[in-house]
């Protein structure tokens, strides 16, 4: 095994699925025709176009039926959920006049949280719910940020870092009794936990193939029959004129594939999976001191484990267990681009000591308990070595007399 | 990931020197847990000789960090102190092969440990013999004398790289303009002494403002509606908003406008936009806002906000 050179088939143990997922080899092997045989455009009228308009329907019957619409002709295939997002924010303020506010939280995924920025910047009046410490929402603060001027509320359906699931079926009904429009970002929830548009009021939803075990450039955006809507890319009729481009026939046979799979595994994640996830848990909270599981133990996606291990830095711990060809993700400030720990960490106002050490594992139905049971064997050793290294943990280490300073991880000091 | 070096994965993985070390007779505390990492250097220093003769280590951090503090004490163990401070944070980037551009701070931290160290070893505390200057970045508490000795040593040109040594300007960005002059005055200098200048790129300048319905929502958005919950719940709020609405529908429609920021107490706070921003038509407009304010609540002051 190569530490730097990981994938299906070189080794490797992967626990980063909400960031993306292995394709499954039904999902391959139904696509393959559409890149040899089924070549033709959709909207041909000859016998090329034919089978292909044939597959393009039935995919989107399959994807209707995952996420419980009630009409096939509701989705739209987009080229991945940020197109999604950013389509849903926009035609919101277009089909809409006088109405220039938009709510959202302080926990988004950056395809809502950037774009809002944006959108600030150029006259839209931005309201984020914030969470509490747990990173759960209040409905109550969510019903008053609305008014007549709300052109949308965009709210995630579970959150990507701690895996917490928001209320969004009722947060519709109250978004629908303030008569204001209401979408949700579903990445992190689709093909994890039953859901069902249908059944609330919710115009608006998207999510990705490449989280559910389709491949990367593919994406869905839902809208309910009845919601004004205004594309966001112009240039051609396909998707009912909904959204201009060739349809991406490959990948839409491939995302609808995946959510039929998605569908009949749903059970599996929800018991087996989650038993897995469980286990981790336990074992990381039995194993390791000055752990803590982030976000709501209550009602998190089952496949999510968030632990912050305090006084060592995040991407640290990766790289160790990368070395072991384990792979997971952190909400340390080092491991992204940017200086500071991640927005959802401080928007739950997680301590400094905490936040930079966060590790988000992220399971799949791939997932074996040899591969958990591996984890569980090499994480306290990493954990411990790490802490040895770092002058805040104070542990079993000798005093300095010479030392005119103590490292207090709970100070808000800063030396040079 | 970050494609560190053979080396630096090494010495991450392996860290030579990384323990406590009782009896040391320098030690250099910097770094904090906000900012995501700290270390402390410890050295045996032999008094007659003045040669460096163990060195340690405990580093919280990512992997250059670690590895940065595992270097310089291989760097400087055999050393005279006067030898070892002759060492750049450059010195320990390249002695590990290179640092990605965006670890350098992490090479900084070794060098202002060694420093922290030097002034402990001669019985200075750490604020007696550190003079951070005006603090300009502070979101991680950077004074300016660390951005221009950043600068300075490794010819740095852009917001971007001094971020990228120093931290400086990585948070909340409002201080960019000031490293950006910053960089400028050292560079004067640089000048003088030689060493050309690489042409620079202005700052972009912000976008065009686009309305995103027919209507005019920018305009109507700042006498109808503000952010804050405070203002929302101001009993002056309708009558602010109605003075607001009639001052703003006189201005030209040239991008003036007058939004509101927030109420309190009964201090209004306002932000001048466009040509009003600066020069005597904004000071005329505050006066005249002033005085309609005054006409529809005697208790009503405005003011410009922060």
């Amino acid at each position: 095994m190569d530490s730097r050179n990981l994938g299906e088939g070189l080794g490797g143990i992967y626990l980063d699925n909400n960031a993306t997922t292995r394709i499954a080899p039904e999902v391959v092997e139904a696509m393959m025709p559409y890149f040899t045989t089924y070549y033709g455009n959709a909207s041909s009228q000859h016998g090329f176009g034919v089978p292909v308009e044939k597959a393009i329907e039935h995919a989107r019957e399959q994807v209707a039926d995952l996420i419980g619409a009630q009409h096939a002709d509701e989705i739209i295939f987009t080229s991945c959920a940020s197109e999604s997002d950013n389509t849903a924010l926009w035609t919101a303020l277009w089909t809409q006049k006088n109405k220039n506010e938009i709510v959202t939280t302080k926990v988004e995924h950056p395809a809502i949280i950037d774009t809002s920025s944006f959108l600030s910047n150029h006259g839209v009046i931005m309201h984020y719910l914030s969470v509490d410490k747990k990173g759960d929402i209040d409905a109550d603060k969510f019903a008053a940020l609305l008014n007549e001027r709300t052109a949308l509320a965009s709210i995630m359906w579970a959150n990507n870092e701690t895996g917490n699931i928001y209320p969004v079926p009722r947060l519709a009904e109250i978004a629908a009794e303030h008569k204001v429009l209401f979408h949700t970002d579903a990445v992190q929830a689709v093909g994890k936990i039953q859901l069902s548009v249908k059944d609330s009021p919710i115009n608006m939803l998207s999510f990705s193939g490449h989280k559910i075990h389709a491949p990367k450039g593919i994406g869905v955006l839902y809208v309910r029959r009845g919601t004004r809507f205004i594309p966001y890319l112009h240039g051609g009729h396909q998707e009912r004129g909904r959204r201009a481009g060739t349809e991406n026939v490959p990948y839409i046979v491939g995302l609808g594939v995946a959510c039929e799979l998605a569908k009949a595994h749903l059970t599996e994640l929800d018991t087996r999976v989650r038993a897995l996830r469980d286990k981790l848990e336990r074992g990381i909270v039995a194993t390791i001191p000055e752990c803590l599981v982030m976000g709501d133990e209550g009602h998190r996606t089952p496949n999510t484990l968030n632990v912050a291990f305090k006084f060592v830095e995040g991407e640290a711990i990766l790289l160790m267990l990368n070395e072991y060809g384990i792979a997971a993700s952190s909400g340390s400030a080092c491991s992204s681009d940017s200086l500071e720990p991640s927005h959802v960490m401080q928007a739950m106002e997680i301590p400094f000591s905490a936040a930079h050490g966060t590790i988000r594992f992220s399971l799949s139905r791939y997932t074996t308990e040899a591969e958990i049971d591996r984890t569980l064997e090499v994480l306290p050793g990493i954990i411990s070595r790490l802490r040895e290294l770092s002058p805040y943990w104070n542990q079993n280490k000798p005093a300095i007399a010479k030392a005119d300073h103590m490292f207090d991880p709970d100070s808000q000091e800063r030396r040079a | 990931m970050w494609d560190y070096s053979d080396k630096v994965k090494d010495h991450f993985l392996h860290p030579r020197n990384a323990r406590v070390m009782p009896d040391a007779n320098a030690v250099g505390d910097v770094g904090s847990i906000i900012c995501g990492d700290a270390l402390r250097l410890m050295l045996k220093i032999n008094p007659a000789t003045n040669v460096i003769e163990d060195a340690s280590f405990q580093t919280y951090g990512c992997g250059s960090a670690i590895a940065s503090s595992s270097a310089l004490t291989e760097m400087i163990i055999g050393k005279t102190v006067e030898e070892a401070q002759k060492i750049t944070n450059q010195d320990i980037a390249d002695y590990l092969d290179g640092l990605p551009a965006e670890k350098m701070h992490c090479s900084v931290m070794g060098r202002e440990a060694l420093d922290a160290a030097v002034a402990n070893y001669h019985g200075k505390s750490y604020e007696q013999a550190h003079d951070d200057g005006e603090i300009v970045c502070h979101c991680f508490g950077v004074g300016i004398n660390k951005i221009k000795k950043a600068v300075w040593e490794n010819h740095l040109t852009t917001v971007e790289e001094v971020t990228h040594y120093t931290k400086a300007g990585g948070g909340c960005q409002s201080c960019h303009m000031r490293i950006e002059e910053i960089i400028d005055e050292v560079w004067v200098d640089l000048e003088k002494c030689g060493v050309p200048r690489p042409g620079y790129v202005p700052t972009p300048l912000e976008g065009i403002r686009i309305a995103t319905s027919t209507e005019r929502p920018a305009a109507a958005a700042s006498a109808g509606t503000v952010s804050s919950t405070a203002a929302e719940a101001s009993p002056y709020l309708e009558k602010v908003q109605k003075v607001l609405q009639e001052v703003n529908d006189g201005l030209p429609a040239d991008g003036s406008e007058i939004e509101l920021k927030d109420i309190q107490g009964s201090t209004v706070l306002v932000v001048l936009k466009g040509p009003l921003e600066s020069g005597m038509m904004g000071e005329m407009i505050m006066t005249f806002l002033a005085k309609k304010l005054a006409e529809a609540d005697s208790s009503l002051s405005v003011k410009k906000a922060d």
